[in-house]
């Protein structure tokens, strides 16, 4: 074999000298790859969205499904029992249960000068606090003061309308009507789809300010203490229902402590410690003793399918997934560009194929006189590879950038004259290194493939025959 | 060209036209090479059973009719084309039990080819083409610079980045040669290597054969047509249907021997 630096010579000064040979046999690769990269950035870019922000894959949520025999109520009690039979699978890295209100409440404060007033009972759950452990701002501020700080609640007198908070940390306590005691406001927090349904939808119809960082946003305001809000238990905002439950309600407050996306999509996240004791107060011990769902992240997403068997064994079932949805949708959308892609791609090897047959013919002479002074049937089968290499090559290269180059103009299209909707990313791509390295070998390779059989043809190519060539 | 001057040309050469004893140091030896083309009814013999050898140093006019298989015979010797049948051994490898590679190395290294139409590839310059070889050897070294002493040899150490297509056909020739002569072969083969120039520039270059010939010891084997050529030959083979001809005269003409 010639060496390789004499070959890439060759190679490179072949293709040089012939750029319409070159744009011919490369114009469909760029093509194709260029559709290909950037179906597949958009396709991850996407799916980082839905999946990553939207609806985690990974994390899923089990209920019980609804079920009655003769009138009664026979639904599966989703306990400490099945939490606990829930993480002894193989497949579960955590499980953490949810406990939603079981009685109405609503909440109504002021924010931004604008008075609110909103539904609480459907809309609240408890989580464990550790569920936050791993958040270094909200972990501290996530948790059951009422338990930490128990026997520790000052006297005071619940002030009247106008009248200051008598707590000594006023940004934090509040003095409670029930028992004229100083308790830490119960903290609350939301989730992104939330805060986006918020930034997208509410703000912009109420004029109310867009709120990018949430900490930015509460410091501007002058701390925690501004993001307080009553909670009436035992209230609702529900036109025609009942405004009390048993005649019992009881007014708290609540402080939004910040965004997690562990927090429930639509409505706001306590700690569960305070959702059990008021299910207890209000609804009673069943109440206080039965998750409404259990969260539970899987140590691997493919594992999916094996869990929800086993679930349904169990008579217990996933919540509805609609990432799971998501993914499916993204799946297919994802393999029909590539698809596409790959039929560019192909015909583009045949047409190359076609255009180094061709070249082979136009290049008889040339190959004979390589071949008299010395090359093998090998070295001249590796120039015409080479050459289709250098075209898969380059047009990859070529591709990959109109790719990346596209991908610039929709983000910019986007971020100009596209309007805030919820999640709205700053990019719809992520070009992640395989797909780049996947776009180089696959224009390599079917290029290469396609100039294989004129390779094979140029090989044997009588050199006597071809130097005789008029 | 005379019988007298062929006697006197093969007198002190063991090898005789068409047949005679094999020299141990031959640079070619042929026994009963055959070749034909085509198939079935359409197969046509072009050689018959030739052999011969050609001692070192020896400059040999192959001449004949077109469609004799002086050509053929020219390729089967450099390794551009295969016999049928018969025995061929250049430079001491039996092709018929060597490998292509070893055959391409012969033709890199200890053979030069030159053509009537003198294959150069317009896409190189002048050096680009004589140092072509060197892309297919290993290790090679000072290769520009061999490339533009070959080209001083043969006159044209000024043009050596010029294109062939801007050169005439006299310094296209010289070209070709001295890309035959780079790797500083052994044997030389010029099949009709004045058939597309002038009389003057075809007796510059029958000259240079002579002295590369006579001063350098390469063996040439030219096929052609003219009788200057066969004038400056030591030995004359003549072919005529592919075979060779035994004869006291091989009278030539235009077009071949008449």
């Amino acid at each position: 074999m010639m060496p390789v630096g004499n070959l890439t010579k060759m190679v490179l000064r072949n293709t040089v000298r012939s750029p319409r040979h070159f744009v011919l046999s490369a114009f469909g690769i760029v093509i194709g790859i260029a559709s290909f990269v950037f179906f597949l950035g958009l396709s991850m870019g996407v799916r980082n969205v839905i999946l990553g922000k939207i609806f985690p894959l990974e994390v899923v949520e089990v209920v019980a499904p609804r079920a009655s025999f003769m009138g009664k109520d026979i639904t599966k009690k989703l306990d400490d029992a099945t939490v606990d039979l829930i993480r002894k699978r193989p497949e579960v890295k955590t499980a953490l249960p949810r406990m939603a209100l079981a009685f109405p409440a609503a909440g109504y404060g002021s924010f931004e000068g604008q008075e609110l007033k909103f539904e609480v009972g459907g809309f609240c759950d408890g989580i464990d606090p550790s569920f936050l452990a791993d958040d270094p701002r909200l972990g501290p501020l996530f948790k059951d003061w009422e338990a930490e700080e128990a026997g520790h609640h000052p006297a005071c007198v619940p002030p009247k309308e106008g009248e200051q908070n008598p707590c000594a940390d006023p940004e934090f306590y509040y003095c409670d009507e029930q028992d004229n005691a100083c308790h830490r406001r119960v903290p609350v927090i939301v989730s992104p789809t939330l805060l986006e349904l918020y930034n997208g939808q509410v703000a912009s119809t109420h004029g109310l300010p867009v709120i990018g960082d949430l900490e930015q946003f509460v410091v501007q305001r002058g701390g925690l203490g501004r993001m307080r809000f009553n909670i009436g238990l035992g209230e609702t905002m529900v036109a025609g229902s009942a405004t009390t439950v048993n005649d019992k309600r009881r007014r708290v407050e609540g402080m939004l402590i910040g965004i997690s996306p562990k927090a429930m999509p639509i409505g706001m996240t306590v700690p569960i410690q305070y959702t059990r004791r008021w299910n207890q107060e209000f609804s009673g011990d069943e109440a206080a003793n039965t998750y409404s769902s259990i969260v539970v992240t899987l140590s691997d997403k493919d594992r999916l399918a094996v869990f929800s068997a086993w679930l349904q064994e169990q008579d217990l079932r996933l919540e509805d997934q609609l990432g799971e949805r998501f993914a499916t949708a993204i799946f297919i959308v994802t393999t029909l560009f590539v698809l596409i892609s790959f039929t560019i791609v192909t015909i583009s090897s045949i047409n190359i194929a076609h255009n180094f047959f061709m070249q082979v013919s136009e290049r008889r002479r040339e190959i004979g006189v390589l071949r008299a002074v010395g090359a093998t049937r090998t070295d001249v089968s590796l120039i015409i590879l080479g050459e289709a290499a250098l075209i898969g090559i380059m047009g990859g290269v070529i591709g990959v950038a109109i790719a990346y180059g596209g991908a610039t103009m929709v983000d910019w299209a986007s971020k100009t004259y596209l309007p805030r909707f919820p999640f709205k990313p700053p990019t719809y791509f992520d070009f992640q290194p395989w797909i780049i390295a996947g776009g180089l070998g696959f224009s390599t390779i079917f290029c290469v493939l396609g100039g294989f059989l004129p390779a094979r043809k140029a090989s044997r190519i009588a050199p006597a025959q071809a130097l005789s060539q008029q | 060209m005379t019988p007298a001057r062929h006697a006197s040309a093969t007198a002190s050469d063991p090898t005789m036209i068409g047949s005679g004893p094999v020299s141990s140091a031959a640079v070619i030896r042929l026994h009963d090479v055959k070749k034909s083309y085509g198939t079935g009814a359409a197969r046509t013999p072009v050689l018959r059973g030739v052999s011969f050898d050609v001692a070192p140093g020896e400059l040999i006019a192959l001449v004949g009719q077109s469609g004799s298989g002086k050509s053929t015979l020219l390729n089967i010797v450099g390794g551009l084309d295969t016999a049928d049948s018969g025995t061929v051994e250049v430079l001491g490898l039996d092709y018929h039990k060597t490998t292509e590679r070893d055959l391409a190395a012969l033709r890199n290294s200890s053979i030069g080819f030159v053509f009537q139409a003198f294959n150069l590839l317009d896409h190189l310059t002048c050096l680009g083409n004589v140092i072509l070889p060197a892309a297919f050897t290993r290790g090679a070294v000072d290769v520009e610079a061999r490339g533009r002493e070959a080209l001083r040899r043969v006159g044209l150490a000024d043009l050596a980045m010029r294109h062939p297509n801007e050169l005439s056909g006299g310094q296209k020739q010289r070209v070709a040669i001295a890309r035959a002569l780079f790797g500083s072969p052994k044997l030389l083969l010029c099949d009709e290597p004045t058939g597309n120039l002038d009389s003057e520039t075809g007796r510059e270059v029958i000259e240079f054969f002579r002295e590369l010939n006579e001063k350098d010891g390469v063996t040439l084997v030219i096929v052609t047509h003219e009788r200057r050529i066969s004038s400056v030959a030591r030995r004359i083979i003549a072919i005529r249907d592919g075979e060779l001809v035994e004869g006291e005269d091989v009278a030539l003409g235009p077009g071949g021997p008449s």
